[in-house]
């Protein structure tokens, strides 16, 4: 078994390459030719490896979810549109009218609103527990619990949670438990050792690269029994530990058609094979910016779980190792603060994306949030005076120069 | 070896072949793209390098991949 990078760029090579293409095509085509009638009808009863329609399977977009399922150790990837696309078809492949998921208010907001608005309109209960009282997550699983959700990091609120200590109790219940690992990305969080059933990524962030590309992972780790589910048993019986791919791929992805386009899952093939390298640097400026931050007279407080005073630095030191991600958050005296500094920034972008090569600030309260009134906002701890940043892979010189020189005029 | 694939005589070479093996034989690129049924029971695929298949087994080949309802 080769290393993290080293599987990253030559992991997969298909023995279908007649040119000897040392990248793999782009297959821009919607549908795939066969011989004759009955290769056709074979195809489209599954019993042929082949590719029929790119809206269900195309071969770059294979390659993407064939190098991710070799670097996270899961069973089955299943690559999608978006890190959205790939919270919805979970959920949907789990759940249904009556059932509930349990998670936290401190969630993305989109997820959350996915949650609360979407979802619970269709007949999905929302349960909100803290994730780090273990009692309360026992108590709030019952026999119509379709899984846990909650992220590995969360975002922005950047708390870590027990993954191993909430599997015990999902386990304990027989249900999944899926985790949005967007901030880490198997290079530095193991899902399926830490406990974690489903895991998802928005591979828009880290792996694309370079913000070039909105997409979505599904990955299966293969840890869960999926007899215990009451919704999933009967393709238990028919499948064992493919059941969840499999009623994925052949009921819920097809048929929502949120499929990865094969430009863009070239793209994040591409940016797949120098993640670590990206990661590396994010992780390392975003430990000094924090220190900077967290010295400085202006800030209020910095919040980051690689600081030793963060209320999550044992638990993401033990989870994570000593990188603890490239997004930070910090605090100002008010908006007008965050505002003004924002708008001195010369290196550091406003923009809402992350773990782009870009470092990139944004005021959450008054954007990603906005749709929810303020005191829903508060319960989901996010503060008015809040700021966050994702540390991208320029010369950390500079950007602590471009935050210094901002901090200044306040 | 004689065995069945997918309702269609197959014979194979050597007296017995682990499953993974005959994937690859197959051209199955992606393991993950199919789920195995060995004489009619499923084989979880953390068990394709260790099942064997012998003479006049009958496997069925599941692709997720086709178009049509795979019933």
């Amino acid at each position: 078994m080769t290393g993290f990078t080293t599987t990253a760029i030559h992991g997969i090579r298909s023995k279908e390459n007649p040119h000897g293409t040392l990248r793999v095509p782009t297959y821009d085509c919607v549908s795939f030719e066969y011989e004759d009638s009955k290769a056709i009808q074979q195809a489209f009863e599954g019993k042929r490896m082949a590719h029929t329609y790119s809206r269900i399977s195309n071969p770059t977009v294979t390659h993407l979810e064939q190098t991710l399922r070799l670097l996270s150790g899961g069973i089955a990837v299943l690559a999608v549109s978006s890190g959205m696309a790939a919270i919805s078809n979970t959920i949907l492949a789990l759940g249904s009218a009556g059932k509930n998921i349990i998670t936290t208010k401190h969630l993305f907001g989109n997820t959350l609103s996915l949650f609360e608005k979407t979802l619970s309109a269709w007949g999905l209960e929302v349960r909100y527990v803290s994730m780090n009282d273990m009692d309360t997550i026992d108590t709030a699983i019952d026999t119509d619990t379709c899984c846990v959700f909650l992220e590995s990091i969360t975002n922005p609120q950047l708390e870590v949670a027990d993954c191993n200590a909430i599997s015990v109790v999902a386990q304990k219940h027989g249900v999944p438990l899926v985790a949005d690992n967007t901030l880490m990305t198997p290079y530095l969080f193991n899902s399926r050792k830490n406990g974690v059933d489903i895991e998802i990524l928005s591979s828009t962030k880290y792996i694309s690269g370079g913000g070039t590309t909105v997409g979505g992972i599904i990955i299966d780790n293969g840890t869960f029994d999926w007899n215990k589910s009451a919704k999933l048993k009967e393709y238990a019986a028919r499948y064992g530990s493919m059941t969840f791919i499999a009623r994925l791929r052949q009921e819920i992805y097809r048929n929502v058609g949120a499929c990865l386009s094969p430009h863009n899952a070239s793209m994040q093939s591409l940016g797949l094979e120098t993640l670590s390298l990206r990661i590396d640097k994010s992780c390392e400026s975003s430990l000094e910016i924090a220190h900077f931050l967290s010295r400085h007279s202006t800030v209020q407080a910095t919040h980051y779980p690689g600081l030793p005073d963060s209320a999550s630095y044992d638990i993401a030191q033990k989870q994570f190792g000593s990188q603890s991600g490239g997004i930070l958050t910090f605090d100002l005296k008010n908006i007008d603060y965050c505002f003004k500094l924002m708008d001195s920034l010369n290196v550091i972008r406003r923009a809402t994306n992350v773990n782009d090569n870009k470092s990139l600030i944004i005021h959450p309260w008054s954007t990603i949030f906005a749709e929810y009134r303020d005191e829903e906002k508060c319960a989901m701890g996010i503060r008015p005076t809040m700021l966050r940043l994702a540390v991208g892979i320029e010369d950390i010189a500079d950007l602590i120069k471009d935050l210094e020189q901002g901090l200044e005029q306040l | 070896m004689n065995i069945t694939i997918n309702g269609e005589k197959e014979h194979l070479t050597g007296q017995t072949i682990v499953i993974s093996d005959l994937l690859q034989i197959k051209n199955v690129e992606s393991p993950e793209m199919v789920s195995v049924q060995l004489n009619g029971k499923i084989v979880n695929q953390e068990r394709f390098q260790s099942t064997s298949v012998t003479e006049n087994d009958e496997l069925e080949f599941l692709y997720f991949m086709g178009g049509g309802e795979n019933k």
